[in-house]
C-alpha cells in the first residue's frame, strides 16, 4: 500500500471518530458544533503525557477519554434546557472556549534535553511515540481501524438493544419518551459524555499520528464538518457518518479528476443530494428497508 | 484611563455598527424562514470578492464597488435560496442547514479559485487621517459605518413597518400558518426577504472590507459566525435585538481586547454568550418570545 | 562557583540528547503551473548538513488537518549533503505544514509551516504572545 493511500484510509479513518461522535448526538436529537473540543482535549492529554512524562498510549488513551468525558458533562450540564439552534450555538461557543484554552496554553517541560510541550499558538510539536515504539504508518493505520471497529463494534450491539431505541425516541419525541419513565436529562448527561470520550479517543489517535498538534486544528471547520458528514451520510446507522467521511474524502479527494475544484463538486452533490434525500444517504428508511431484504 | 474607556466604547460601537447589520441580515432570514443560513457570510464574501476583483481587473470608484458588492451578494444569496431553502420550505430544517454549508464550501473555493491570493487590497472607505475630538481620535471611516448602518436600519424599519410588504413579513414572522391561510405568498416572501437579508449583509461587508482595506477568503466564516453571535446576544429573531446584540458585542470585544488581548476578547464573547444561553436562552433584549 | 559548574555539567550531559533532533529548511520555488512547488530542502543535526536520510515529504493544513489529501513525494538528494529536492503539489496558496518524515540515520517527523504564495514559500514567524492594542 503506498503512502498516499495509508494516508487518505488514515484520515478517513480518524475522521470517523468525529463524525461518529457527532452523530451520537444527533439521534438523540441535538445538534453540536463543538465535538472538535474534545477531539483537541484527546490530541493534548495523551501528547501531553506520552510525550513530556512517558506514559504509555493505551494509558493515556484512557485518561484522555476520561477527560473528554469530563469536558463534555461540563457544557452538557448548563445546556440540558436548550434545544436545537441554542443548543448548536452553546457547543459552538464552548469548543471555541476551549480552543483558545489551548491557545493560551503554556505548559513545557524538558525532556531528554529538549523543551516539549504545548507552546500556545505555537503548538505542540515532538509527540514521538510512533517513533519511540517503532510503529509504522502501515501499523498504525491498522490501530486506529481495530479501535473504530471495537466502536462500531459496541454502536452496532447498542442500536439492536433497548438501550439504542430508548435512545433514538429521545430524538424523535422527548416528552413520550419522559412520560413512558425515561430519565431523559441522565441519559442525554450519558451521551454527552459518551460523545466526548469517542471524540477525544480521535483526538489520541490524531496526535500520534500527526506528532504535532496546534490550536488551530479544533477550530469550527472541523465541527461542522463532521456534523455534515454524519447528516449527509445518514442517521439510520452507525455506518451513517462513516459514509460521510468516505464521500468526501475518499471519493471525492481521492480522485485527480476534481483537482482544485473538490469543494465545489462536494458542495454541489450534497447540496443537491439533500433536496431528495433530506434525512442523508442511509437514512432510517434505507436501513429498515436494507434490513428486511437482507434478513 | 478614562480617556482610554471612551476611546474604547467609540470604536466597539464601531466595529458593533458593523455586526449590527449582520446580525440584522441573519436575522432576517432566521426569523422569517426559521432556518439557520450558514452561507449568509460566504455570500457576502463572494459580494466582496466579485468588487475586488473587478477592481483588480478594472479599476472602480468607491460607489461602482459598493453596488457590485451588493449585487454579487443578493445573486449569492439568491443561489443559496434556491438550492438550499427553497426546496426544504416545508421539509426538515437541518437537512437545509447542511445544503447551506454545502454550498459555503462551493462559495469559498469559488472565491479562491478566482483570486488565489490569500489576501487582497480592497479600496479603503476614506482615505485621510482620523479626526480629532479632544483627546479622541475618531476614524472618518467610524463615522461613515455608524451612519450608514443608521440609515439602513431606518430604511429597513421603514420597509417592515410602512409597506405592505413588511406587513406581510410581520404576520409571517408571528403566525406563519395563519399568514399562509390568509393568503399570503409564503415562496415569495421568504424569496424577498433574503434578498433584503442579502442587501444588508453586503453592506455590512462592504463597509468592513473598505474600512479594514484588505479581504481575505476567511470573511465568509467570520461574518457568519458574528452575525449569529449577536444575534443570539441581542435575542433570537428579534430585529432590534440583533442591532442591540451587534452593538452589544462590539462593546465587549473592544473593552476585553484593550484589557487582556485578542484572545481574552474572544473568549469573552463566547463565555458570555454561553453563560446568556444556560441561563436566559431567549437573550437579554427578548422577552417572551421562544425559541423554535 | 560549584553550583554553576554543576550546571554546566548537567547542560554538557544532556546537549547529545536534544542536539541529536534533526531540524530543517525549506526553500520552495513557484513552478507556474497551480500550485506545484519545487522545493529544496536542507537537513541538518546539530548544525551539520544530515546527508543520507529518506525523507518522505507531505503536507496539510492548520486548519481542517485531515481534509486536505496531498500526494506523499519522496525527496532526491540534492547537490550538497544534507540537501535533498521534492516537488509539492497543493491545493491552494496559503499557509500549509510541510510535513518531513525521516527515514534513515534519524527517524523523525519535522512540521514546518511556510506561507506558500505565487513566488514560493516564506517561513511562517509566529510570534509567543500577541501584543496588546
Amino acid at each position: 500500500m503506498d503512502d498516499y493511500t495509508i494516508g487518505v484510509l488514515t484520515n478517513i479513518g480518524l475522521f470517523s471518530f468525529l463524525a461518529l461522535s457527532a452523530y451520537l448526538l444527533l439521534i438523540t436529537g441535538e445538534m453540536s458544533f463543538g465535538q472538535q473540543a474534545f477531539f483537541g482535549i484527546g490530541a493534548y492529554c495523551a501528547g501531553i503525557l506520552t510525550a513530556m512524562y512517558g506514559v504509555s498510549l493505551p494509558l493515556a488513551a484512557i485518561a484522555a477519554m476520561a477527560l473528554g468525558a469530563l469536558a463534555a458533562l461540563l457544557v452538557g450540564l448548563p445546556t440540558l434546557r436548550l434545544k436545537g439552534l441554542y443548543f448548536a450555538m452553546a457547543t459552538l461557543a464552548a469548543a471555541e472556549m476551549i480552543r483558545i484554552l489551548f491557545e493560551l496554553l503554556h505548559f513545557q517541560r524538558t525532556v531528554e534535553g529538549e523543551l516539549l510541550g504545548p507552546d500556545g499558538t505555537q503548538g505542540f510539536r515532538g509527540i514521538r511515540w510512533v517513533f519511540e515504539s517503532g510503529v509504522e504508518p502501515l501499523h498504525y493505520l491498522a490501530l486506529i481501524y481495530v479501535v473504530l471497529a471495537v466502536v462500531l463494534g459496541l454502536f452496532a450491539w447498542i442500536e439492536r438493544s433497548r438501550l439504542g431505541a430508548t435512545l433514538r425516541s429521545l430524538g424523535q419525541d422527548p416528552e413520550l419518551a419522559a412520560s413512558l419513565g425515561v430519565d431523559v436529562n441522565r441519559l442525554k448527561l450519558g451521551v454527552a459524555a459518551a460523545a466526548g470520550a469517542l471524540a477525544a479517543l480521535g483526538g489520541v489517535l490524531y496526535a500520534h499520528h500527526n506528532t504535532y498538534i496546534e490550536p488551530r486544528n479544533f477550530d469550527i471547520m472541523l465541527g461542522i464538518h463532521s456534523l455534515a458528514y454524519a447528516l449527509i451520510g445518514g442517521l439510520g446507522t452507525t455506518f451513517g457518518p462513516l459514509l460521510g467521511v468516505v464521500v468526501d474524502i475518499g471519493l471525492v479527494e481521492g480522485s485527480r479528476v476534481f483537482e482544485g475544484y473538490r469543494m465545489i463538486v462536494f458542495g454541489g452533490l450534497v447540496a443537491v443530494l439533500l433536496v431528495f434525500r433530506p434525512r442523508g444517504l442511509l437514512d432510517e428508511r434505507v436501513v429498515h428497508w436494507l434490513r428486511a431484504r437482507f434478513s | 484611563m478614562f480617556v482610554d474607556l471612551i476611546q474604547n466604547t467609540l470604536d466597539g460601537l464601531t466595529s458593533g455598527a458593523a455586526y449590527a447589520l449582520l446580525a440584522v441580515g441573519f436575522t432576517l432570514i432566521f426569523g422569517v424562514l426559521r432556518r439557520v443560513n450558514l452561507s449568509y457570510g460566504p455570500a457576502i464574501m463572494f459580494g466582496c470578492y466579485a468588487a475586488t476583483w473587478f477592481h483588480v481587473h478594472f479599476q472602480g470608484g468607491l460607489l461602482l464597488l459598493a453596488v457590485i458588492t451588493i449585487a454579487g451578494t443578493v445573486l449569492a444569496g439568491a443561489y443559496v435560496e434556491r438550492l438550499c431553502f427553497a426546496p426544504h420550505r416545508d421539509g426538515s430544517a437541518i437537512a437545509a442547514m447542511v445544503a447551506s454549508f454545502a454550498l459555503w464550501m462551493q462559495l469559498e473555493e469559488l472565491a479562491i479559485l478566482a483570486m488565489p491570493k490569500h489576501l487582497y487590497a480592497f479600496p479603503a472607505l476614506y482615505e485621510g487621517r482620523p479626526l480629532a475630538l479632544g483627546p479622541f481620535s475618531l476614524r472618518v471611516e467610524a463615522l461613515l459605518m455608524l451612519l450608514v448602518t443608521v440609515a439602513t436600519c431606518v430604511a429597513l424599519h421603514r420597509l417592515l413597518y410602512r409597506s405592505r410588504f413588511g406587513l406581510a413579513v410581520r404576520a409571517v414572522i408571528e403566525q406563519p400558518v395563519a399568514a399562509q391561510l390568509a393568503g399570503i405568498d409564503l415562496p415569495g416572501i421568504f424569496v424577498r426577504i433574503f434578498a433584503v437579508a442579502s442587501l444588508v449583509g453586503a453592506i455590512a461587508g462592504y463597509l468592513i472590507v473598505s474600512s479594514s482595506e484588505q479581504v481575505t477568503p476567511m470573511l465568509g466564516m467570520w461574518s457568519t459566525l458574528k452575525g449569529m453571535l449577536a444575534m443570539m446576544l441581542g435575542g433570537l429573531g428579534s430585529l432590534p435585538g440583533a442591532v442591540l446584540g451587534g452593538l452589544a458585542l462590539g462593546l465587549i470585544e473592544a473593552h476585553s481586547q484593550w484589557f487582556f488581548g485578542p484572545q481574552v476578547r474572544d473568549l469573552t464573547a463566547y463565555l458570555l454568550l454561553f453563560i446568556l444561553l444556560a441561563l436566559r436562552p431567549s437573550g437579554l433584549w427578548t422577552t417572551t418570545r421562544s425559541a423554535s | 562557583m560549584a553550583k554553576s559548574a554543576l550546571f554546566l555539567i548537567l547542560a554538557l550531559a544532556s546537549l547529545p540528547a536534544a542536539a541529536q533532533r534533526a531540524q530543517a529548511e525549506l526553500e520552495c520555488r513557484f513552478t507556474g503551473t497551480d500550485f506545484v512547488y519545487d522545493c529544496l530542502i536542507r537537513l541538518k543535526r546539530a548544525g551539520e548538513p544530515l546527508p543520507g536520510a529518506s525523507i518522505t515529504v507531505g503536507a496539510d493544513m492548520p486548519s481542517m488537518p485531515m481534509a486536505h489529501n496531498i500526494r506523499p513525494v519522496k525527496a532526491k538528494p540534492g547537490k550538497n549533503p544534507g540537501e535533498y529536492l521534492a516537488r509539492l503539489d497543493l491545493e491552494m496558496r496559503g499557509e500549509w505544514a510541510v510535513k518531513l518524515r525521516l527515514a534513515g540515520p534519524v527517524k523523525d517527523q519535522l512540521i514546518l509551516h511556510y506561507d506558500f504564495d505565487e513566488k514560493g514559500a516564506r517561513p511562517v514567524i509566529r510570534s509567543g504572545r500577541l501584543p496588546r492594542k
